[in-house]
Parts: structure tokens; sequence; C-alpha cells
């Protein structure tokens, strides 16, 4: 979830510490949120300009609730838009550099996700303040920045350039010499290079299986494959591209003893083992790493998007030896590039320190451990239910509901626990309110309406989800049914289909989401499959997709099957989709369920995130109703 | 802001454990804002900095625990009170909250050895006389346990006809609670159900589950009433059988006054009902606020199975009449299919211009349009099927001549034909009900007794002579086929 890094990601921290007193960025681990800020209405420009520049002053380090405070208020005050344009761009040239990049980032954020008026206020001075900017920052902040410009180019809502192309094209031939001016690297380029890489090491792992750096390069070739064929930007297929050229010529590896085991995480043993070192890759232009992944949950910012496969797929052929566990979900730059750092495909010197790796997976337990310690606590005080001890007893009330949970939310009040989990749901809690916040904004016009109570089926198994598709809106699902469905969720998206042998190469699309479904080789089984698909009715489909259709009209659907129990088996019916007569028939039903579940007007069918809630939503729902026979939003769509 | 603002807006400084009390008269609003300390509203907590507006002659209080100043704009009646009931509020949240933690432990298999105690979580039934605070102490009790930071979801069940709830009076209803329910009007008590509108606190789109009574009076169809309680603790039963944190989360049961004190036939029938209640939900706590005499009647007849419990009644509680409780009935149902409508106390930016402004909260959300877009389209009278549950004037059983028993029976579903000229059809509030059993063998005649609600609707105009009537509906949607139930509550613009 977290975009902007909250502690090893400071630009600032390869800076001699004796240039910059520690005292003035505090570590890390012990940087807490500044006091809330005061929400005030602003009446007088004047008073909000000169609050809002003295909030920005404290954006000293890459903070994101301070990041999201101060954009949530650029987005309330967009009548201000050229005050809070005028504050930044002033922050931004006043501060030291080190200061300078969180500043970029919160008007990289204001820009993508507020984009109008913001974004067009930005244009007139973007091109210099970046330029200007880029000069006085380090290497290493200076990547950062190039990350972000590449997320510009596609940063505004339509998918096009943030700030249009004429800046665009000016920043991006200023800092890399006219690189966008030339011919273009095309896609079809790099993958011939690397299916040449690829097959080289491919023959050198067929004399040598034992060899574990060559079989590591192989995954990793493989997974840099799909992500070119998914698509990558020009800056990435030339980094790739020279990152491929420096690792062609690279020795073979010596035989390693046969003895070496067999398992894939013996890094220990593998750095051993391996005399040669790992090829260098020359200081160049950063490698575009994990900046551009989705933050805030918006959906219009570019992540990586493997769905989409430009290219179509090469025979099953040039894929002898695929990676043994081939990841289901998507893969970004990131991960792949720190396994090609891992792998030794690069050398980590380049490396920019990604966004948004600090993610911990440690958190369950300690959770536990905070759970245990509430509940000795409570037992410890021994209230007991009378109407005496209820009166008499004096409780540390406080204690539980205020100073434990310090982690409070300065928009609706709502806290959380003070430690590293607490934050943590914060911060989720932080971006539901963007996107209500941004809901709110977009839907206006629309008007609202009460909804439809939801029937009694959905209220029974799934009441923790509200009618319009809203999950709790914190975010506090119970931690055992949120378990079933990421369950449930992965259970559907392994599911595959064997792509018929020909058909390698053909573009599918999901009916229901009208998304290309990405085909990828099986090695244990030697198969090219899709992924994550389903075969309905001789119509491949999502299977998330299909299961959400599936149950997305519960109660239609328990009534199809009542009706058609009688006179068919229960099996899984295909029919039923070309009859959508009998579907239409259902006089109100229908009518129905759909307002009680998407009420006209409803913003969350429109809004990209709302899809993975209700992927859930639509999974947990499933349980239990296998047989239930496509229902007519799969009829429609036939 | 601007000098005349400040000259109508005041500060006070709240000691430790003391409370700031309003009352709002008619039509005015006020303006709460937060600006040192901590504070809560029946145990919703205050974000400091943020402008809270209160409106709708709403009555309640800022309390605060370890001490707050709040600068205030322009109540009608406003008062500070140093005693305050609220730890003992606090000692049963905790007491509470040891019934989860155990019940949690249970559910997830960890049995301590020491543990010999009960490990049902508290299934909560609050009884009171009129004007004791009941509502109030729910509201209290739900939002400590959201706030517990344990993921609690506590299930709010309000089987008082004569409010709301979370949605219209007449019905009585289940929602589960996951964030703290606001205040800001007395139309929204116990929080709101869902709109389109995007929400910021999931209280105000709860999801209830709801079944029709169609009066505001306990007294004139207990029986119907029992059933309903029946109903609703039984799907309340099944839905936390799948949902463990919810279960374990328990229940707070909000209950009328008619329970606390009843002479005569209705003492049977009060009987009946808190035994309906006890039944439906499994209560293992009663509460009994400010009741000697009740709670001595609650002991001898529940003590030994459960947790009797006197509490003490707040003393800011306000003396709430009848035509009150009316206006309140008759705002719940104009903000159903109207939403809110109210302006920031005087001497404050006016809503539409500060649409954008950071400062202000309404129970809770952020300024946006708060306004709702009902659909009226007109249909046949045979379009909508529409009962009403036993004879619209009935007297008592007892009432009757000796001997004499009832044609219609109470709980008798009767057709309604909206042309008939007794029908007084125009105006009229109904309950539109889920859709009967699609299978014709399974129905049954009482069947419309036990369909839970979708939605309201009113009639506000019959056209007799074409056997047409126009529809007031909340949102767009044929109503051609569906069911609903007449009560007796009337609408009016």
């Amino acid at each position: 979830m977290a975009t902007y890094p909250q502690s090893q990601a400071y630009g600032h921290m390869s800076y001699p510490a004796q240039a910059y007193p520690p005292q003035s960025y505090p570590p890390p681990n012990y940087y807490q949120p500044p006091p809330p800020p005061q929400h005030v209405y602003y009446a007088d420009p004047n008073h909000f300009r000169r609050d809002y520049f003295a909030r920005l002053a404290e954006l000293t380090v890459n903070s994101r609730p301070i990041i999201q405070g101060l954009s949530m208020t650029a987005q309330e005050y967009a009548r201000y838009a050229d005050i809070v344009v005028n504050c930044i761009e002033q922050h931004i040239r006043r501060v030291p550099p080190w200061m300078k990049l969180p500043a970029f980032y919160l008007l990289d954020a204001i820009s993508k996700n507020v984009f109008d008026p913001y974004a067009r206020h930005f244009i007139p001075i973007v091109v210099r303040l970046f330029l200007d900017t880029y000069e006085q920052v380090d290497q290493s902040t200076r990547s950062k920045m190039e990350e972000m410009l590449l997320t510009w180019r596609t940063g505004a809502p339509t998918g096009r350039e943030l700030f249009g192309p004429i800046p665009q094209v000016a920043i991006e031939r200023q800092i890399w010499g006219g690189e966008s001016t030339q011919p273009a690297i095309s896609t079809a380029q790099v993958l011939s290079e690397l299916e040449f890489v690829l097959g080289t090491k491919q023959r050198i792992l067929q004399t040598n299986p034992y060899d574990k750096q060559t079989q590591n390069h192989v995954n990793v070739l493989f997974q840099l494959k799909k992500l070119v064929q998914a698509g990558v930007s020009q800056a990435e297929l030339s980094q790739i591209l020279t990152q491929l050229r420096t690792l062609a010529p690279a020795p073979a590896a010596p035989p390693v003893p046969p003895v070496v085991p067999v398992h894939h995480d013996s890094q220990a043993l593998y750095q051993s083992s391996v005399s040669v070192p790992p090829p260098s890759v020359p200081q160049s232009a950063a490698y575009p790493s994990s900046y551009p992944q989705p933050s805030y949950g918006n959906p219009s910012y570019p992540a990586v998007k493997l769905e989409a496969a430009p290219q179509p797929v090469l025979p099953a052929s040039s894929a002898a030896v695929g990676p043994s566990s081939a990841p289901a979900i998507p893969v970004n730059i990131s991960s792949l590039f720190s396994s090609l750092v891992k792998s030794g495909v690069l050398s980590s010197s380049s490396t920019p320190q990604g966004a948004g790796n600090i993610t911990d997976n440690k958190e369950s337990a300690p959770a536990v451990d905070a759970s245990q310690d509430y509940r000795s606590y409570i037992l410890s005080l021994g209230i007991r239910l009378t109407s005496v001890d209820i009166v008499k007893q004096r409780s540390p009330i406080t204690k539980l509901l205020y100073d434990n949970l310090s982690n409070q939310c300065k928009q609706c009040g709502i806290r959380f626990s003070g430690d590293a989990a607490g934050k943590k749901k914060l911060e989720g809690h932080l971006d539901m309110h963007f996107n209500q916040n941004r809901k709110a904004s977009q839907a206006a016009a629309r008007g609202y309406s009460r909804n439809w109570l939801v029937g009694i089926e959905d209220w029974l198994h799934d009441g923790a989800v509200g009618s319009n598709g809203k999950g709790r809106i914190d975010g506090s699902r119970p931690k055992a049914l949120a378990a079933e469905v990421a369950q449930r969720d992965a259970e559907l998206r392994a599911t595959f289909v064997v792509v018929p042998p020909g058909d390698e190469a053909k573009l599918i699309s999901c009916p229901i989401c009208k998304e290309t479904l990405k085909s990828e080789f099986m090695e244990d089984d030697e198969e090219w499959v899709w992924r994550n698909a389903v075969k309905r009715d001789d119509r491949i489909y999502h299977a998330t997709c299909h299961a959400e259709a599936m149950s997305s009209k519960s109660n239609l659907a328990v009534r199809l099957r009542s009706e058609i129990s009688g006179s068919r088996s229960r099996s899984r019916t295909p029919e039923v989709s070309r009859t959508p007569p009998r579907a239409l028939g259902l006089h109100h039903e229908d009518a129905k369920t759909r307002l009680s579940r998407s009420p006209p007007g409803s913003p969350a069918k429109t809004v990209g995130t709302k899809r993975k809630a209700e992927d859930d939503e639509a999974t947990q729902k499933s349980e239990g109703r296998e047989a239930t026979p496509p229902t007519k939003k799969v009829a429609l769509s036939s | 802001m601007s000098s005349e603002a400040i000259a109508t807006s005041r500060d006070w400084v709240l000691g430790a454990e003391c409370e700031y009390r309003f009352e709002l008269d008619q039509g005015t609003s006020l303006a709460i804002k937060l600006t040192q300390g901590q504070a809560e509203i029946f145990g919703a907590e205050l974000v400091e900095g943020k402008t809270y507006i209160f409106y709708e002659e709403c009555k309640a209080a800022v309390y605060t625990w370890q001490g707050c100043t709040i600068q205030i704009r322009q109540p009608s009646t406003e008062y500070v009170s140093e005693e305050t009931p609220m730890t003992a509020y606090a000692n049963l949240h905790i007491a509470f909250e040891a019934m989860r933690v155990r019940a949690l432990d249970r559910a997830n298999g960890n049995m301590h050895a020491s543990d010999t105690e009960d490990t049902e979580p508290p299934r909560v039934l609050i009884l009171g006389p009129e004007n004791s605070g009941k509502t109030s102490i729910a509201k209290i009790l739900v939002n400590y346990a959201t706030r517990a930071g344990q993921n609690w979801s506590p299930t709010l069940i309000n089987v008082n006809p004569g409010e709301g709830g979370c949605i219209l009076p007449g019905t009585i209803s289940a929602a589960s609670v996951t964030t703290p329910l606001q205040t800001s009007t007395p139309a929204h008590t116990l929080g709101s159900s869902a709109t389109s509108a995007p929400a910021h606190m999931s209280s105000n789109a709860l999801v209830p589950l709801a079944y029709w009574y169609g009066h505001a009076d306990t007294k004139r169809n207990p029986l119907l009433l029992d059933r309903l309680i029946r109903n609703l603790g039984e799907n309340v039963w099944e839905k936390l059988a799948d949902d463990t944190q919810g279960r374990v989360s328990g229940c707070i049961i909000d209950t009328p006054s008619s329970f606390a004190a009843g002479s005569g036939n209705s003492e049977q029938h009060r009987q009946s009902l808190i035994k309906a209640c006890v039944d439906a939900f499994r209560i293992n706590v009663i509460l009994v606020v400010g009741h000697e005499k009740l709670n001595v009647e609650m002991q001898r007849t529940y003590g030994t199975r459960m947790a009797v419990v006197k509490i003490p009644k707040s003393g800011g509680v306000v003396e709430l009449d009848g035509p009150y409780r009316a206006r309140v009935r008759r705002r719940q149902m104009q903000a159903y299919f109207y939403g809110e409508r109210f302006a920031p106390p005087p001497g404050m930016p006016a809503l539409a211009s500060a649409l954008a402004a950071a400062g202000y909260l309404i129970g809770g959300e952020p300024p946006a349009d708060f306004t709702l877009a009902p659909a009226s389209s007109v249909i046949g009278f045979g379009d909508l099927a529409i009962w009403r549950i036993g004879e619209e004037t009935m007297a008592p059983v007892s009432a009757l001549p000796i001997g004499a028993t009832r044609v219609v029976s109470e709980m008798q579903p009767l057709a309604v034909d909206p042309g008939a000229p007794s029908a007084g059809m125009h105006g009229a509030v109904l309950a539109l009900l889920a859709d009967p059993h699609p299978d014709e063998t399974e129905r049954y005649d009482e069947e419309v007794l036990d369909l839970h609600v979708v939605g309201f609707v009113v009639i506000t105009a019959v056209d007799v002579p074409n056997r047409r009537m126009t529809v007031l509906a909340p949102g767009q949607g044929s109503l051609t086929g569906r069911t609903a139930v007449v009560g007796s509550f009337e609408w009016q613009e």
C-alpha cells in the first residue's frame, strides 16, 4: 500500500551527517506525524496561504500522512488552486535539496489524484521547477525524480501525459538528452534480444542442470519477458536492453558440484559456490523501480498493466524451461528488480531505493500478541457485572479508549493502536477517506438516493458489506473472513484453462471485463494455459470475473436454481446462459436486486479500486454456491 | 475567520469528567469545535479542530474524560454538569470487553485452564422508563465497543418501533456497527441506513435488517411485535453463526419504555415482549436504567439465569413530550426520502459556499451534498399488493363484550383496496417487503408477517376514477408486483 517510502527511502540518507544536523530530521523509526493540521474554514485566502505554507514546512521527510493531509486540503480548497500551486513552488525552490523530493511527491500526488484544476495550474511552472530541482539534487534523488517523470507520461485520468505532451517532452529531452526524440526502441527488438539471452542461458542450464545462478537468471529472464510482453515504457525498455547487453557476453557459470541440494532459497550456498562475480551494470540512468505502484488506491495510477498484452505470446517451443512457480499475481518491476539483483543479474550499487518496499510480513504475530495483551489487561481489571461494582469501581477507561490508541485519524477521529500495525491500519483508513472524497467530488452532480435495503440472503451472509458494494468502510473485515476471502481468491486465480494447440498466439478477452486473458507456460504440465480462467459454455472467462458475476445477483441465482431444479440437474448448467428470456422473465426480482446491489448513479461501479473489493465480496459469496448457473450478467454479455 | 463570527461564539473549558449539555429549539442549529483536549458525544470521539454541526432540535452532550476546551456557537439551552453516570457506563463497557475477549478466546479454541467463567459474549437488553436515556446508553456502549481497537462489530438492535433506529419509525431492526455512531440530528440517533452517496463512517451507511410493525405504540398490536421480534432474533442468530467477530462482539438491544411499566392487560403483554426479546436474542445481561421496581422484578424473573444490573440514569436526560417525538418521526421519514436539510448557525459561512471547506463535519461526514433525490411515479392500484395487518382500529380483546370473539384476528393480513372509500391511503407510509417465497406451495396466509422490509414508499395521491395512485419511492425502480404493508404512519410534507 505505501507508495511513499516511510523509512528507508528518504532521499537524504546518503547525505553526510555533519552537513545536516541529525536533529533536523529525526530517525525514521521515531518519526511521528506532526500535530493535527488545524482544520478551520478559511474565508480569507491569505490566511489559507499562510497556513498551507506553514504545513508545507513540515514536509521535511517523505511522510505519507503529511503528503496525504496536504493533498486532501488541496482537494478541498480547489478554488485556491493557484495558492496551493504557488506555495508548493515557493517551498520547493526555498528548501535545501534533500527536502525537495517529498514536496515533488506532493505535487505529483495532487496533480494525479485531484488532477483538475491542479494539473493545469502546474503546467506553466512544472518544467522549470523540475529541471532546476533536478540540477540541484544528488544522483539517488534524480533517479527518483526520473521514476516520477515516467509516471507522468500516463498520469492523467485519460491515460495521457499528466501535464500535457509539451512539458513532458521538454523535461525528458533535457534530462535524457533528447532520448524521446530518437526512434523508439520497439518491444519486438527487446524481446528478440531477450530470447537470445534466454536461449544462451537455457543451453548452459541444459549442460549443467544444477547451476543455480543460471537457473535464477533464466527465471528472472522469463519474468522479464512476460513484463515486456505486457508492455512497459520506453525508458524501461531501454534499461532492459542495456542490462541484457551486459548480461549476454557473461561467461558461462562454472560447474557446480552435483551435491548441491536443489533448493531455491539457498542464497548463502549459492554465493559461496559461485566463483564468477555477477556481471556489473554500468551506472547509467536509474532503473525505474517501484514508483508507479497504485497509490491511494487510485485506479488512474499507471500501475504496470500485466493484463494487457500487446504482443502475441511466443510459441511454446521457445520456452522449454520455465520458472517452476510462475507467479500468478502481477509482478511489479520492483520485485523483479530485486530478484534481478538477488540473482546477480544486476549489481545493487545502482539500485534506487524503491518506494513502497517497506511491507513487512511479520505483522500477524505482533497482532496476535497485541490482542493477547489486550485480553490479559481487560481481564486483570476484574470489573464484575454487578450493580455495586459498576458504580463503585474506577476504571482506566481513558487508557483503553485514548492512550493506548495513539494513531488517530484527523478526519473522523477513529483511533488505531500506537504500534506499527495500528499505523498501517491508519494508512488504509486514510486511503478510504481519500477515495470517498474523490468519489464525492466526482459524483456530486449525479444526485444521490436512499438505497433499498439488502435482501435477507445478502444480509445473513454478507452483512458486513454495504449494499452498494462498499466494504466495511474502515476496511476492518474480520480476520478470519479476510483470510477465507483471500484463500478463495487465490484459488480462483490459480484455476486455469489449457490453451488449445495452435491457439497460443490468439488474443482472447474475458467477455465480462473485456480485458485480455494472459497465457503462460506451465512447466509442470508442459502446457500453455490461461491463468485465472474458467471455461463456461465454450467461452473463456476470468475466474474472478465469472465468480463475481455468478454471485452478484445471488438472489436471482438462488431463485433460478430453485426454478430449474425441478426439470434439470443441479450441475453447472451452461444452458441457462443461452436463455436470457428465462432470466428476464423473473419479473421484478432482477430490478430489485440490481437496485439493492448497485443503485443508480452509484459511483462504486465506475471506480477501478472497487473492483477488488467486489472481487472479494463476490468470492466470499460464491462460497457454497458452486452450482449456481451463470446469471443474467453473463447471459447478456454472451 | 471574520470578527463577526468570533463575536457570536463562546469558549467553554470543561474539567475532567464533565459534560456540556445543549438543547436546540426548532429551526436552530449549533456548531461545536473542540479546540483543546479530548471529548466525545455519546461515546463517539470528536476530532480537534473540526466544526461539528447539530440541528433539528438535537439534544446532546459533549463529555470529556480528561478535560477539554470547546467553542460553541448559539445553542438554545446550555449548561455544564459535573455529575454524570459515565464512570458506570465505562465500567459496563469494560465488563463487556472481558466477556468479549473470553468469547473470542473460546471461538479461537484457546481455552484457558484458569477460565471457569462463562464464555458467552454480552447480549444486553436495556430496559428503563420513558426519558431514562436508554437509547443514549445503547449508543455509548456500542460506540465504546467499536473504539476498543479490537475490530469488534457489535450488533445494534432496536425493538422500539416508536423510534426509527437507523431507518424509519414503525420498524424493528438490527445492524452490525463497526464505526462509532455519530450525533447530529434526532432523525438519526442510531446511525443512518446506506445511500448512494459515499460515506466516510460506516455508521452512516448501515445495512440493517428490518421488520415492519407499522405503529409507534407497542400496545397497538403486541402479538405482531412479539412475532417480529422472534423473526428478527432468528435471523440475527443465523447471521452471527457465520460471523465469529460479530458473534463475539455481542448485541446491544434498545427497547421502548412500554417494556418498563404497564398496567392491567398491557402488563401481560409487556412481560411477554420482554420474554420474546430474552428468548429471541438469547439475552444474558439485562440493564435496568434508574427504575428500582423494574430492577427487582427482573431480578426475580431472570436473576437466576443472567446478570441483571441496575445502572444509574443520567441527570442530563431531557424530558421529551409527545409532540416532540412526533416531530422527530416526521423528520425521520423526510430524511429517508430527501436526506438532510439544515443550515449552519448564523454568523458562520453558509454550507453551500463552504462545501469545499475543511472545517465542517455533519454526523461525522465532511460537507457534501446531503440531499437525496427520491422518485415519484404513477402506478395502477393493481400494481402494488397492499396489506394491512389486523383491523385498522382494533379494540383490545378485553374491551369486547363478554363472550364475543374477534371477527378479524390481530395477525390476519387484509388486502387493502386503495380505491375503497375507507382505505385512507392518501399520505400513507407503506413498507415495501421482500418478495414472498418463489415456490407457490411454500406460501402461507400469514407470510406477509414474516417478510422483511426492503424500503418504504408513500402514497402521495390517489386517483380513484382511474384507479391510479402516485407513489413516492426513495429511488428509481419498478414497484409493479411488489408487496407492501400499511401501518398507522402518515406522511406530512
